[in-house]
């Protein structure tokens, strides 16, 4: 981390309203306060400090626990132990994690120069999932970008084409929501 | 070829039979066509050590020359409709055989919101091959199975031929067996 600390006190001196965040994998990480302050930080980022490689874009659902009564019919199938039911599924919120109704957003820079890498982390309402596009910025972020949004239902705003990218067209709904429930399509039924 | 019973006919088409069941059973061509980790232990399958060639079987990468599709992987909801198709342009007779617990059931993937459990919901299957994945011998014994059902195929069916006897696999067009 010390050797980041330069580019980090530059960023968090840039973008009001950030901080340093629990850092991921060992790497800065810096939480911005306002999807506004995306575009600033990300230009900073690949004008100045040479971060100039969007490596991933992701998102974390933090509501409650995994609802099973989506798709998985029976969380233990296996006929030969239907008397000794597997573990039950628990909440994993314990100290420092808690459950709240919003989309951890998740961007990855590197610099293959330096073999450096910033993350950086924004939290969105799960009802009004939105945040910039990087498209502008990172030709890169386009198929991510569309991924999160099939994935999670985050709207970029300025994405020249946010379509799904991975799910069949006629899956409803996003799947890695956490109160994604399956609607039986063509291939499902019996 | 002849149509109708004739004096000697049946010994004649019996022997007809023979001969292209048995070009049949040694010329079989699957189509160059993973999906998922079980295609990395079909290509051993097929290279040095365990070589399929001995048996005929040589990869193709056209349905159009191909003569068994080898399912080698997870079936998803996205790619259902492409393998469909595939099995449209192969030429008949046509074989198929489901690799590995995802292509018989859908595998480890059975609760997923994007897997067809198994494959034999779309196309109908000639075999069956269990394993997460195969080893490239029950893969090897899957092809001599397969060769064994070629022999019991009939060019005619006025001769006592099933539709399965004499296309090799389940009829498609409705037509009752
Ligand atoms: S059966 Fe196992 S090895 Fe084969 S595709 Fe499925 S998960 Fe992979």
């Amino acid at each position: 981390m010390s050797a980041g600390a330069d580019f980090l006190d530059r960023l968090l001196a840039a973008v009001p309203g950030s901080q340093a965040d629990t850092p991921v994998k060992d790497y800065p990480t810096v939480r911005l306060s306002a999807p506004k302050d995306l575009l600033p930080a990300a230009r900073l980022l690949k004008d100045e400090l040479g971060f100039d490689y969007l490596e991933m874009v992701t998102a974390v659902d933090w509501l409650g626990p995994v609802n099973l009564g989506g798709f998985v019919s029976n969380p233990n199938p296996n006929p030969f132990t239907q008397k000794h039911p597997g573990p039950p599924v628990s909440p994993v919120a314990g100290p420092g994690v808690t459950y709240r109704p919003v989309l951890d957003l998740l961007w990855s820079f590197g610099d293959l120069v330096k073999n450096r890498k910033v993350f950086l982390r924004l939290e969105v309402p799960r009802d009004r999932a939105e945040a910039p596009s990087l498209t502008g910025l990172f030709p890169a972020a386009d198929w991510q970008e569309r991924e999160a949004f099939d994935l999670f239902g985050i709207r970029f705003a300025g994405h020249p084409n946010l379509i799904k990218i991975l799910t069949p067209d006629f899956l409803q709904g996003h799947p890695l929501r956490k109160d994604y429930v399956h609607a039986k399509d063509r291939y499902d039924a019996e | 070829m002849v149509a109708k019973p004739v004096p000697g006919g049946q010994v004649v088409l019996t022997s007809t039979d023979y001969i292209i069941d048995l070009s049949r059973k040694y010329s079989l061509w699957p189509l160059t066509f993973g999906l998922a980790c079980c295609a990395i232990e079909m290509m051993v399958a097929y290279a040095g050590r365990f070589d399929f060639d001995r048996f005929g079987v040589i990869p193709r990468p056209s349905p159009r020359q191909a003569d068994l599709l080898l399912i080698a992987g997870t079936v998803t909801k996205k790619m259902a409709e492409p393998i469909v198709q595939i099995y449209h342009q192969m030429p008949e007779p046509r074989f198929v055989m489901a690799m590995g617990s995802c292509a018989n059931c859908g595998g480890p993937y059975y609760d997923s919101y994007a897997v067809v459990k198994g494959v034999d919901r779309i196309i109908p299957v000639d075999i069956y091959v269990p394993g997460c994945p195969p080893r490239p011998e029950a893969l090897i014994y899957a092809v001599m199975e397969l060769q064994k059902k070629i022999m019991r195929m009939k060019l005619e069916r006025t001769y006592g031929a099933t539709v399965q006897a004499e296309k090799g696999s389940r009829d498609l067009t409705g037509e009752p067996a």
